[in-house]
């Protein structure tokens, strides 16, 4: 008995994601994840002022924008040859960390918690389906946390603002690390609200996501997928503090190496893209949207390691850094980004003891005639990188790969899927009436998508690999 | 007690924007106003509208969606997913509502390059949605850059063929809060003033004047540098950012006396210069961001 479920839209995330899948037997057989919107930001960027790079690539996403002019200005870093110093590193960094919390307390209560969670308080907040198991009195607690963590993650963007100006979309992050200097008043204000953030970890949201994941045991066996992971490394290589997190690393389930920028490649076999070759590398071409194209079903393209699709994110950092070592499913995803935001907070406690106030870390900047750079750092969803190349002092290339583009890529050449895609085959459907499984485990990877519409194609064969 | 002399009552914006909202608030509970629906559309852009409305405080967004209003849809929020998602949005259109859209509508391939979700089978496109639900609306927010005029979303070249929401309904009346993304207070305080004394008084582009009505550089805590000629030469210099490409000259808001994100901070505030983006025209007529050639001779394009 063959039969197809599609989700569209799939809400609590950021953007636009259809889902389709085929279920045989209650059994996920085969799974196509498509990104719903196109706004062409790699073509917006051709012809304008490099500068401003920073602050135009940060309108790709609202939840994650802080992201985009951390790796915006390390490509801007790159082509212009400038180290920043250590002050500027820090309170970019410390910026970024900000980012990181306010997405991941979100993430977790705003669009996770639903999946499990009764929410009396609201309609709108009401689901769909009936599996909701936890006792009455530790769902109302978790119910209440949702809006006790609104006022949570607002300090998160709050302590973003004292140094970046404004969230979403910070003018403070730039070449050179930070317009802004330090005060003794920025660092004790940022001090005290990333105390109560700490508490707010600590006492609820750790605590709640382990009570969510007792009753609901089965999510650690399924969303697990290839197992591979991937990270360009994050707040690492510092002068005097070395790595606080983790450098970039790649690995598979048998097998862990130094990650290569020379091994990633992009595809576009089948997504809305044309361009002379299907696959190449990130600085070499910029594929032009075309949604009439056979086979395509996905306004994401297939970036691949090595040839390979691998998971990025908070539970692929925590791995790898050894932070971590349950296992690899949508249940140890979701733990994983609590558990990194706490992480993090100590991360910025470290950095904030390092401010010295009053550094003025900025010059002015001269632009090269022509000139390349790429930008890697690993931000609140995974990897990110941005490649460009300047010419007569205006870009003229722009290449992004989102760390979404990496969980929620198309099926490739080779016949592999996207991560996520790969992670719902097997998954047994309770209710295919009212699936919960297939949104809990997609939302575990935090997906922030740009998308399309709908080609429905049955029977290709689709390569898996032995995950045992 | 009645010759009791109160203290004066605090002038701050956030004090007003407070004091309107906990009215909003006194009058649905006196039975005086009635709770209306909300209907919060995500078009083509980045959802980051949203994501600023999480930061309100006066009021924060658990008091806006359980005592101002009652929010039928959003997709970044609500439980519900797929088509019965989208089925609660066609609910709505049998009932009175107001709707706030963000993000421009994408007219590439007839709107496929943003759909919103799938209805009875097909493809259920942002332009379709913007249409359906406008015409229908007793009051429309265009909120954000995206959605007043096409913003980011429809920057040179415009792949996507974005516009903004009154290009597609040309009769409709609409406020439009610019703005990259909106402040909470401009969208919460528009609302609020809706539901209290109906529509606010706007300018000649629709933008309600409470908010809109000042040029950023006017009431600048930096204007002393710039009526003295004493200008930054990078970012991160104390003096005015005028040279550098600020265009707090051309911007009209509120940003210099109410600030951000519980108001600590702005741009301005971060030694870097305003992009304009409460300005219509927004990204294109807004560039150079950041220019440090400060006596360069403007190119014709």
């Amino acid at each position: 008995m063959n039969r197809k479920i599609v989700i569209n839209p799939l809400t609590r995330i950021s953007g636009f994601m259809e889902i389709d899948v085929t279920v045989e037997n209650n059994r996920v057989v085969d799974a196509k994840t498509k990104g719903n919107l196109f706004r062409g930001f790699e073509q917006m960027m051709v012809g304008r002022k490099p500068f401003d790079a920073v602050y135009f690539t940060q309108r790709i996403c609202g939840i994650c924008s802080a992201a985009h002019s951390m790796a915006s200005s390390l490509a801007l870093e790159d082509a212009l040859n400038i180290i920043p110093m250590e002050q500027g590193k820090y309170l970019r960094d410390i910026i970024h960390c900000c980012e990181y919390l306010q997405n991941h307390i979100r993430h977790f209560y705003q669009y996770t918690v639903p999946d499990f969670v009764k929410i009396d308080q609201n309609t709108l907040l009401q689901s769909d389906h009936d599996d909701f198991r936890l006792p009455k009195k530790v769902n109302s607690r978790i119910a209440q946390h949702y809006f006790d963590s609104l006022p949570i993650s607002r300090s998160a963007h709050e302590m973003l603002a004292v140094l970046g100006g404004k969230a979403p979309h910070n003018h403070g992050v730039f070449i050179g690390g930070v317009t802004t200097q330090a005060t003794a008043e920025k660092v004790v204000h940022l001090d005290s609200l990333l105390d109560e953030i700490i508490a707010f970890i600590d006492v609820k949201m750790i605590p709640d996501v382990y009570e969510i994941a007792k009753y609901y045991p089965e999510y650690f066996q399924i969303g697990g997928g290839y197992g591979n992971l991937l990270s360009y490394g994050a707040f690492n290589d510092y002068e005097d503090l070395g790595t606080l997190y983790l450098n970039p690393l790649v690995s598979t389930l048998n097998s862990i190496e130094i990650f290569d920028e020379k091994k990633i490649k992009e595809k576009i076999d089948y997504s809305w893209f044309q361009s002379p070759s299907s696959t190449y590398d990130p600085d070499e071409l910029m594929p032009e949207p075309d949604q009439d194209k056979e086979k395509a079903y996905s306004w994401v393209k297939a970036p691949r390691y090595n040839g390979l699709p691998y998971e990025v994110g908070p539970l692929a950092r925590l791995i790898l850094s050894g932070n971590y070592n349950k296992g690899i499913s949508a249940m140890d995803r979701t733990i994983a980004r609590a558990l990194e935001a706490k992480k993090i907070t100590e991360i910025m406690k470290t950095l904030l003891s390092q401010i010295i106030p009053e550094i003025d870390v900025q010059s002015k900047y001269e632009l090269p005639e022509t000139a390349e750079g790429r930008g890697l750092v690993d931000t609140t969803r995974g990897a990110l990188g941005h490649w460009l190349k300047i010419k007569d002092k205006k870009l003229s290339f722009y290449q992004i790969i989102t760390p979404s583009t990496w969980d929620f890529s198309t099926r490739d050449d080779q016949g592999y899927r996207g991560v996520a895609e790969e992670a719902l085959i097997g998954t047994p459907i309770q209710n295919p009436d009212k699936p919960a499984e297939i949104g809990r485990i997609l939302r575990s990877f935090d997906p922030c998508m740009s998308c399309a519409t709908h080609v429905y194609r049955s029977g290709e064969q689709v390569k898996t690999i032995k995950v045992f | 007690m009645e010759d009791q002399i109160l203290p004066p009552e605090s002038l701050t914006s956030e004090a007003i924007a407070s004091r309107l909202t906990n009215n909003v608030s006194e009058q649905i509970n006196n039975g005086l106003i009635k709770k209306q629906n909300l209907v919060y559309l995500e078009l083509n852009g980045c959802s980051g509208n949203i994501i600023s409305l999480l930061n309100g405080q006066n009021p924060d967004f658990e008091y806006t969606l359980n005592s101002m209003v009652d929010l039928r849809y959003s997709n970044s929020l609500m439980a519900a997913e797929g088509e019965q998602a989208v089925e609660k949005l066609m609910e709505v259109l049998e009932e009175d509502f107001i709707l706030a859209v963000e993000g421009a509508v994408a007219l590439k391939n007839n709107g496929l390059y943003n759909v919103i979700g799938r209805w009875e089978g097909e493809p259920f496109t942002g332009l379709q949605a913007a249409k359906l639900l406008g015409e229908k609306a007793s009051h429309i927010l265009a909120v954000g850059a995206c959605a007043t005029h096409g913003g980011v979303s429809a920057a040179k070249p415009n792949p996507s063929e974005s516009v903004g929401l009154q290009s597609v309904l040309p009769e409709k009346k609409m406020i439009k809060l610019t703005g990259c993304p909106v402040h909470p207070d401009w969208f919460l305080g528009t609302l609020a003033h809706l539901l209290l004394y109906g529509e606010p008084e706007t300018d000649n582009l629709d933008r309600p004047l409470m908010f809109y009505s000042t040029l950023i550089h006017d009431r600048c805590p930096r204007r002393p540098f710039f009526d003295r000629g004493i200008f930054a030469e990078k970012l991160g210099d104390k003096a005015c950012l005028f040279k550098l490409g600020c265009r707090g000259p051309v911007t009209r808001v509120d940003c210099p006396t109410r600030q951000w994100n519980g108001h600590v901070n702005w741009p301005i505030g971060a030694s870097t210069p305003c992009i304009g983006c409460a300005q219509f025209g927004f990204p294109d007529a807004m560039e150079p961001f950041i220019n440090y050639d400060t006596t360069r001779i403007v190119e014709d394009e």
